[in-house]
């Protein structure tokens, strides 16, 4: 906390990261089904001795019961405190001792356990992550520990603005749906979450056939086949069927809330539906949020930040998830200020329908979306993350190409048709937390 | 007019055991001081480009905090030939990505972007080392953008706020003590002419260093990055800092009331710097107590005991001049920050009476190993690390780096704590929430 205080001068937090963008040449991997359902992702990265894995189930909050919020990440949190063979403690230092690392949790989807280990201690590893999956104990004393952790944890996310915001705005946007619960929970849900919540929602999610994995590093696909074989070749697929989720579906009319804080700052959050990746609207809407709000060439850190020294911070971004997406925008300010920054936000948001984008600031946002890919999948880790998403939505392996593609046809009228129908202000839920009179 | 330029080139090995031909350093010094490390490595088709200057807040006088920072974001404010906001749109116009950030010590600016767009990264580069245009119109607007990142960080963010009030009563005499960001009387302040003033002392050839990593052939690199950044001329050397800490003589303590949902407490003790022989045990000893799920604080605290949210140690290794040590924790509700501070120093009082396991010791050693081999998976990471040893003394410390780190025993740990690690040497800072 003393070293560097990174500045995050330009692209700001850009919290989309994954997935949304670009493309590469080659193929980003190699896609086998395994006799039991399982899909292997392998991508050779032959130069650094280390192994990434990531193993997605889809077991992620989405499948939270309506009255068990945050029944996913406790069992994510909980899978790693002990298996058939080790204690929790035991496999903390099991994997440490050899400098690597074992993590599980979920997301909205889906939940995964991520394994990074140097080249050499893959055979461990690998065994770790196969008894955390298939042999997790679940013990009573762990629930019990995490329940209070997490709860703790959300007490305290509590002091932060933006996660008080993010909070308060996917339960305007999701209404109805289980998106629009906090993936943790509530500190009231967690509190009634026990060990047979945890047990019954492992066991009805976890299964081979929705789950994916990928093996990406030092590595060659028959070397991961054989290991991945040897470990997960005897799960056996239920005969139960699968899970269905409902798409979200957005509601009629915008609301506004405020929430109370004793802050120097205004935060203010707009969002509201989007898109899933695989509709066609998808592609230019990426192109309009870029824009909008992508990075430090943008209309709104052009004239919030620059222009007008309004906010250190001011963006938009996508976040596509299997049944739903969202877009929002957000920006901090000082108090006396928020009003003049909402109505800012507002008018860009309504300009961006009203008139073509200019020839240079599409360019840019195009060429800046498609060229940025390489930098986005420049580590083992960064690969596997995104090779198991791109499968879990069912994008393809080529989904970077025709990203790229799809990108690259975007006209100017695209943008603004999308934007006249995805941009309306009026359409957008919005937050302000902060001081307020 | 052309200068000529004389090289000294220094070719090294970074790491010996590898057999990988990429891992020759190509290293260099212009005429006019410009230091520059060059890696060649075309696993993709990018390049990480980076340029460090000597300066970071540990550079400025009082009165004039924050000023290092302040000058980090004007740097994207444009020059005569590329003017404001030119900086950003060429970069993400050719795909790339860029951002910069400023600490105690440096302020370092990188672009990560596609290989062949090498050249013109290297022309905005050396045009803004030499050519900054500092309109008073862009400062007035960019001081509010600063306002509020200090809002952000610090105002609102009770860890930020309580850290800032522990390093301002730890450092009496360092500057050290100031934050990065600088006090908010400060940042309203500072004028135009002292940032131009700062720009020109401190942005010059010989305070730099340009790394780069990636997909070019280094003689290549080399010779564009003569050609452009050797025309701008050497500087004055800018003038050392001077300030020594004194010795602490007694426990220090701060009490901060404001909303917060749950309690912090930090102490920070003064420790040496790389420089010392005690810094490769001190590094172990950070991850010894916080490194990952089986060291010992979050064993105790966080996981055994469930007496702390979140329980750790920071040491700075590469820290210029002689920094802290930190310790923090956050307790659960129903736990007091009196009883974190105890469990605390009863760690600290551990390390000086009873020796670490083997497994203890073997653990950390191979865990800092590991992260070493991590980075080299980033070719931004590993531009970064080279940058790291250079400016504390030479890129090829990395090599001796491992071995120092291995060499520590057990002995060394119990020695380190007792030396380092007295009571009356401590700084402590509360976070109490306000009902």
């Amino acid at each position: 906390m003393t070293a560097t205080r990174s500045s995050l001068t330009l692209l700001a937090a850009l919290a989309s990261l994954l997935v949304s963008e670009p493309a590469a040449a080659a193929p980003l991997a190699h896609r086998e089904v395994l006799p039991n359902g399982i899909v292997l992702l392998v991508a050779e990265r032959p130069a650094v001795p280390i192994v990434a894995v990531r193993v997605l189930m889809r077991a992620g909050a989405v499948y939270d019961p309506a009255d068990r919020a945050g029944l996913a990440n406790l069992t994510g949190a909980v899978l790693t405190r002990g298996t058939a063979k080790r204690t929790g403690p035991e496999l903390d230092s099991a994997i440490e001792f050899v400098g690597g690392s074992l993590q599980a949790g979920a997301g909205r989807d889906g939940l995964t356990v991520s394994l990074t280990a140097q080249k050499k201690d893959m055979t461990l590893g690998l065994d770790l992550v196969s008894e955390v999956v298939l042999s997790p104990t679940l013990p009573d004393g762990e629930v019990t520990r995490k329940v209070a952790e997490i709860g703790a944890a959300i007490k305290r996310s509590d002091e932060d603005p933006g996660t008080v915001a993010a909070r308060a705005l996917g339960r305007l946007v999701f209404q109805g749906h289980p998106y629009g619960f906090p993936v943790e929970g509530t500190r009231e849900s967690v509190a009634r979450l026990t060990r047979d919540d945890v047990v019954n929602f492992y066991r009805g999610h976890a299964r081979p056939d929705t789950t994916v994995i990928a093996v990406v590093g030092a590595v060659t696909v028959d070397e991961a086949r054989r290991e991945i074989m040897a470990r997960f070749g005897s799960w056996v697929r239920p005969t139960a069927s699968l899970p269905s989720v409902a798409s979200a579906t957005a509601s009629a009319s915008a609301r506004e809330e405020t929430v109370k804080r004793e802050l120097t700052q205004t935060t203010i959050m707009f969002g509201r539906q989007a898109v899933l990746q695989t509709d066609p609207d998808y592609f230019p809407l990426a192109v309009a949020s870029y824009v909008l709000g992508g990075g430090s060439a943008s209309r709104l850190y052009t004239r919030v930040r620059e222009e007008s020294g309004l906010a250190y911070s001011v963006y938009s971004w996508f976040s596509p998830w299997r049944y739903g997406s969202s877009f929002a925008v957000s920006a901090q300010t000082r108090t006396a200020e928020a009003p003049k920054v909402v109505a800012m936000i507002r008018e860009e948001l309504a300009r961006m329908g009203r008139e073509l984008v200019g020839d240079r600031e599409l360019a840019l946002a195009k060429q800046y979306l498609i060229g940025s890919f390489p930098l986005r999948l420049d580590t083992s880790g960064k690969v596997a993350d995104f090779l198991v998403a791109v499968e879990d939505r069912g994008l393809g392996l080529d989904y970077a190409d025709r990203y790229k593609e799809r990108i690259a046809k975007v006209t100017a009228a695209d943008v603004q048709r999308v934007a006249v129908k995805y941009f309306p202000p009026t359409s957008f839920d919005l937050v302000i937390v902060g001081e307020t009179k | 007019m052309r200068i000529a330029i004389s090289l000294l080139l220094i070719v090294a090995l970074l790491v010996p055991s590898g057999a990988r031909g990429e891992n020759r350093v190509v290293a260099a010094t212009l005429d006019n001081g410009l230091r520059v490390l060059l890696l060649e490595d075309a696993r993709s088709p990018i390049v990480s480009f980076q340029v460090w200057y000597r300066v970071g807040s540990r550079n400025e006088l009082r009165g004039a905090t924050g000023i290092a920072h302040f000058l980090e974001h004007l740097m994207f404010k444009g020059t005569p030939s590329h003017g404001p906001k030119q900086f950003a749109r060429l970069v993400e116009e050719n795909g790339g990505q860029d951002n910069a950030f400023t600490s105690q010590d440096v302020t370092s600016y990188y672009v990560n972007i596609a290989a062949e767009k090498l050249d013109l990264v290297i022309d905005l580069e050396a045009d803004r080392m030499q050519n900054l245009l500092l309109d008073p119109k862009e400062i007035t607007s960019e001081r509010e953008v600063v306002i509020e990142e200090r809002r952000t960080r610090t105002d609102d963010d009770p860890g930020g706020f309580l850290g800032e009030e522990v390093s301002s009563l730890a450092f009496k005499a360092h500057p050290y003590g100031a934050p990065i960001i600088g006090w908010m009387e400060d940042i309203t302040r500072i004028t135009p002419d002292e940032i131009r003033a700062f720009y020109k002392t401190y942005y010059v050839p010989n305070n730099a260093l340009v790394v780069a990593v990636g997909a070019f052939r280094a003689a290549d690199a080399l010779e564009k990055i003569k050609r452009r950044f050797g025309r701008i001329p050497r500087g004055k050397v800018p003038p050392p800092v001077l300030a020594l800490e004194p010795p602490q003589n007694g426990e220090r303590r701060v009490i901060v009331k404001r909303q917060a949902e749950l309690p912090i407490v930090y102490l920070a003790w003064h420790v040496p710097n790389q420089k010392s022989d005690d810094a490769p045990t001190l590094e172990v000893l950070s991850t010894i107590l916080s490194g990952g799920r089986a060291s010992r604080l979050y064993r105790d605290l966080v996981y055994q005991r469930q007496l702390a949210l979140e329980a750790g140690g920071d040491y700075s290794y590469f820290s210029i001049d002689p920094n802290l040590f930190w310790f923090w924790a956050t307790p659960m509700p129903g736990q007091t920050p009196e009883k974190l501070e105890t469990e605390l120093s009863a760690h600290m009082e551990r390390l000086k009476t009873e020796p670490v396991t083997d497994e203890e010791l073997a653990r950390a050693k191979n865990q800092i190993e590991a992260a070493f081999v991590y980075q080299d998976d980033s070719i931004h990471q590993r531009a970064s690390l080279l940058a790291r040893f250079e400016l504390i003394g030479g890129f090829a410390l990395k090599e001796s780096f491992m071995a120092k780190i291995r060499a520590v025993t057990a002995a060394d740990l119990t020695r380190v704590a007792r030396a380092w690690f007295a009571p009356d040497t401590k700084s402590v800072g509360v976070l109490v929430p306000k009902s």
